[in-house]
C-alpha cells in the first residue's frame, strides 16, 4: 500500500478542556463597589461578611477588591480566553451577590450564543463510522 | 435467454469478488463472548458510545463537548461516569447491549467543563383586539460536558 502524504493540517490539534485534565477557566474576580451610596450597601455586606469564605472555598480563583466611588458596584470576571464578564450587582441582595459571583466561577468566558439544537454535541473529531459513499457499495448505482 | 444468462453470470461473478474482498478485513466468525468482541472493537482506530444522559439519547466520541440543561449539585470540574451506554461501535463493528451494556465492560467519564446560560430569547405574545399582549424574556441554563476517553475493562 502506498505511503499517504502527511498533510500540514492533521497536525493540528484542537483544544478539549476536560478530556483528560480540566483547567478552570476564571481567573480573576474583581468587586467594585462604592464607600458612601446605598446603592453599594449590599456589596459591602457581603464583602465584609463572605468574601472570604467564597475565596477560602475556591483557592484557584484570584479576588480583587476595587474602589468605584460615586458608580453602581460591579463584579467583573476575567476568564482565561481574555474575554470578562461584567456584572452591576446594585439590584440585588446578600444572598444575590453570592449566586452572580457563583456564576461567574461557573462560566467559561465563551461568547454566549444560542446553545439549543444543533449545538448539543460539538465534535472535533471524524465521525468513527466513517461516511457513506455511494461509490463504495455492493451495487454502485450506474447510469 | 443467452443474454440474460450472461448478466447473471456477470452479477454473481461481481457479488461474489465483493463478497471475497469483504471477507478480507471483515471477520468470517462471530465473536462468542462480549470480551472478544469488545477486543475486535478496541483494536480499531476509533470508537463511538449510544448513551443516555438527562433522559435523552446521545452519540459521543471522546473529546466532544455536550451541552446538556443544567444538572443540579454538580460543580464545574467534577467528574460523572456515564452508566447508560446502549451501543459500542467502531468502523466495521458495532456491540448493542440489550437494553445497556454491563457497566464493568466500557466506562466512559463526562467532566463538567461549566455551567452557563443561553443567548436570550425573547417571545411575544398577542391577542388581537383584547389588549392582551406580554414579552416574555428566557434565558436557558446550560450544563456543558466534556466526554473522557472510551475505557473498555481487562485493557491497560
Amino acid at each position: 500500500m502506498a505511503t499517504q502524504q502527511l498533510w500540514r493540517a492533521q497536525l493540528r490539534s484542537y483544544p478539549a478542556n476536560g478530556h483528560t485534565a480540566f483547567l478552570p477557566q476564571i481567573r480573576k474576580v474583581v468587586l467594585e463597589f462604592c464607600q458612601h451610596y446605598p446603592s453599594s450597601s449590599n456589596a459591602r455586606t457581603f464583602i465584609s461578611n463572605h468574601l472570604e469564605r467564597v475565596a477560602r472555598e475556591h483557592p484557584h480563583v484570584e479576588f480583587v477588591i476595587r474602589q468605584r466611588n460615586g458608580h453602581e458596584p460591579i463584579a467583573r470576571g476575567f476568564y482565561a480566553n481574555g474575554r470578562d464578564k461584567v456584572i452591576p450587582l446594585n439590584k440585588l441582595e446578600v444572598t444575590g451577590i453570592e449566586r452572580k459571583v457563583q456564576l461567574l466561577m461557573d462560566s467559561s468566558g465563551a461568547k454566549i450564543k444560542p446553545l439549543k439544537g444543533a449545538r448539543t454535541v460539538e465534535s472535533t473529531t471524524e465521525s468513527a463510522r466513517g461516511i457513506w459513499s455511494g461509490m463504495h457499495v455492493d451495487t454502485p448505482f450506474i447510469i | 435467454m443467452a443474454a440474460s444468462w450472461h448478466i447473471r453470470n456477470w452479477l454473481s461473478h461481481h457479488v461474489r469478488r465483493v463478497a471475497a474482498t469483504r471477507a478480507i478485513h471483515a471477520q468470517s466468525v462471530l465473536p462468542g463472548t462480549t470480551s472478544a468482541a469488545l477486543e475486535i472493537i478496541r483494536t480499531q482506530p476509533s470508537q463511538y458510545i449510544v448513551a443516555s444522559l438527562v433522559g435523552r439519547k446521545f452519540i459521543l466520541t471522546p473529546r466532544d463537548l455536550l451541552t446538556v440543561p443544567h444538572i443540579k449539585d454538580v460543580d464545574v470540574g467534577d467528574v460523572l461516569v456515564l452508566k447508560d451506554i446502549h451501543e459500542v461501535g467502531s468502523r466495521d463493528y458495532t456491540l448493542r447491549g440489550e437494553p445497556l451494556i454491563p457497566p464493568g465492560r466500557v466506562k466512559v467519564e463526562a467532566t463538567v467543563v461549566e455551567h452557563t446560560k443561553g443567548a436570550m430569547e425573547v417571545v411575544f405574545k398577542k391577542k388581537r383586539r383584547k389588549g392582551y399582549q406580554k414579552t416574555i424574556k428566557n434565558k436557558h441554563p446550560y450544563t456543558r460536558l466534556r466526554i473522557g476517553p472510551i475505557q473498555f475493562a481487562n485493557s491497560s
